[in-house]
């Protein structure tokens, strides 16, 4: 556990994480898909801040998104310029106090940040798993953390689950496929089901890496890979996390300085960002995970085949807190309603909030502190 | 203008939170910070939910712990099958809504009863300040100048019993109450009352 060393350092910031180290936990359990597929075994990568208390009931899953992964707060090292991805939220005296709370992330099962994936070895084989890797579900995801939480850190229930995005839909699993284990849950900026709009992102976005010839159907080796298709992919989601004010807010039409020499170079603003997106992109993600997560998020449904949230949602125990964000096309606000209607119709204590914020999907991850009341206020009771 | 004196705030808290049974499944239709229903939580063990549309105040019910969905009345109210709550409360609400006939008739489809508690605007020195000053009256609901003030649509005791008969809702029990929104009253209400509450019911 990594809890106890940030707090011994001198001159450490107060309010922030400080610097922390991520786990590894190995099952070397078999592990059955929702799919039906085994693997023999897995290993999940995990940060934890804070600290577990006596009676082991304090503790915050977070559940992470798409392109995300387990360091969600603090520093890997001391020169490390970049926090994890929601150190805004998380850390002593912020929204999810890590003096009250012990907080864990994980990256998710089929991701390519330390966890198994598609791009990890097959003891089988002795060779990457590549399209052997079994179709991931975000149930599968769930089921994985649970055995994290259980058989490694022994934590008999959450205190909270916390995600946005790809995370919410987590979080919705959870708190449907563990009634008992969850006791409150958050989620932000997500849907019980894709519209066919965000589909059609995610299959443009499949196509892009498919069609790079350097993809050799899903076969390329470490090291290389579709950097074309998955960077354009990458880009072209970006913008969906966006939204028309927030790059306009953000670049508007202001230009690349010294450019103008090539004649479809980029040459605003907004295109140099994106390409930066794309390009660092690569160097962090693997193609193949995100075919499979992308597929993940298509095939999630909640509404089931009886076209109902509330099937999904009669064994709920948990109290629910939903927000959404009124500049989100992606998953906007009337599908993160849509969830507190389903909920109230069965007479769950459920809470939904909208935020007025111009950041497009990715709202639920900069510095609000609308959102920072919210959270906070729904952990304390 | 004087801040509204706190016994008056009580004033709904204390009547409809006698009408309503214990346990009941209550929808509070303009919550605001969520203080009946978190009366009505820890006394009488109702399942309630809030409704209100601004952010503030729903971060105010989350505090508290009481559920709350922000956003409108109406559609809220349409993703509900019949007789889904015991209670509906229009509590200090009905003047600022949009269209209160249709909120009214749905809060009566999705509740098997609707508690309204209302300012009348009938009451003499409504029409005594409405008189002298030639503007609307100003009172505990309507406490500040026109540029301030949220838009309203004040409703007398009198409009609210038309209205009533004329959409065949029962009034199963009603209480009017003088200046200091405690005592009560029965004779000439409308010029009387300053504040009224009903609990409707739709006929048969």
């Amino acid at each position: 556990m990594n809890d106890s060393f940030p707090h011994d350092l001198p001159n450490e910031e107060p309010g922030e994480v400080g610097l922390v180290r991520w786990q590894d936990y190995v099952c070397r359990d078999a592990f059955t898909f929702e799919c039906g597929s085994t693997i023999p075994g897995f290993t999940l990568r995990y940060e934890t801040y804070g600290r577990l208390n006596a009676a082991r009931d304090n503790a915050i899953l977070i559940t992470h998104a798409l392109s995300g992964d387990h360091h969600c707060a603090g520093v890997h090292s001391i020169r490390d310029g970049k926090p994890g991805w929601w150190n805004n939220l998380i850390g002593p005296g912020k929204a999810v106090d890590t003096n009250q709370y012990f907080v864990i992330c994980s990256n998710c099962l089929g991701g390519c940040q330390g966890s198994t994936g598609p791009s990890s070895k097959n003891p089988q084989t002795g060779k990457s798993y590549g399209l052997d890797f079994p179709v991931i579900t975000i149930r599968d995801m769930v089921n994985a953390q649970r055995l994290l939480l259980e058989k490694e850190l022994g934590i008999a229930s959450l205190y909270a689950i916390i995600g946005g995005s790809m995370g919410g839909m987590q979080v919705l699993q959870w708190m449907i496929d563990y009634p008992d284990y969850v006791q409150r849950v958050i989620a932000l900026a997500t849907t019980g089901r894709q519209s066919a709009q965000a589909i059609a992102f995610n299959e443009v976005g499949r196509s892009a890496i498919m069609q790079d010839p350097g993809w050799q159907g899903g076969a390329y080796g470490a090291g290389a890979g579709p950097n074309v298709g998955l960077s354009v992919a990458r880009m072209m989601a970006h913008i969906t996390y966006l939204s028309d004010k927030g790059l306009e807010e953000k670049f508007g039409r202001s230009r690349k300085e010294g450019s103008g020499g090539e004649r479809f170079g980029a040459e605003f603003e907004v295109e140099s960002y994106l390409h930066y997106q794309g390009q660092s992109f690569i160097n962090r993600f693997d193609a193949n995970t995100y075919l499979y997560f992308t597929k993940a998020l298509d095939r999630f449904d909640l509404y089931g085949e009886g076209g109902r949230m509330e099937d999904s949602f009669a064994n709920v125990k948990s109290r629910v807190l939903v927000t959404g964000f009124t500049s989100d096309w992606l998953y906007p606000p009337e599908q993160n309603r849509a969830i507190v209607h389903a909920l109230l119709r069965c007479g769950k204590p459920a809470t939904y909030a909208q935020l007025d914020m111009s950041l497009g999907h990715d709202s639920f991850l900069v510095h609000a502190p609308e959102l920072y009341r919210l959270i906070s206020g729904f952990l304390a009771n | 203008m004087k801040p509204v004196h706190n016994s008056k705030r009580e004033t709904d808290l204390q009547i409809i939170g006698e009408w309503i049974e214990p346990g009941s499944r209550v929808l509070d239709l303009g919550c605001g910070r969520g203080v009946l229903l978190e009366n009505l939580r820890q006394k009488r063990q109702v399942n309630g939910i809030g409704v209100d549309t601004d952010v503030n105040k729903v971060e105010s019910c989350v505090k508290r712990g009481v559920p709350v969905y922000q956003g409108d009345a109406e559609t809220l109210l349409k993703t509900f099958e019949r007789a889904h709550f015991d209670w509906v409360v229009l509590s200090r609400t009905v003047q600022e809504l949009e269209n209160p006939a249709t909120v009214i008739e749905e809060a009566l489809r999705v509740g098997k009863r609707l508690a309204v508690g209302f300012a009348n605007h009938g009451y003499w020195r409504n029409r005594l300040c409405t008189l002298l000053s030639g503007s609307p009256a100003r009172n505990e609901i309507h406490p500040a100048p026109w540029p301030m003030q949220r838009p309203h649509n004040p409703v007398s005791i009198a409009e609210f019993e038309e209205f009533c008969k004329e959409k065949g809702l029962r009034i199963i029990k009603h209480k009017y109450l003088g200046g200091d929104w405690k005592s009560e009253l029965s004779f000439r209400p409308s010029l009387r009352a300053a504040y009224a509450l009903y609990a409707l019911g739709s006929e048969g």
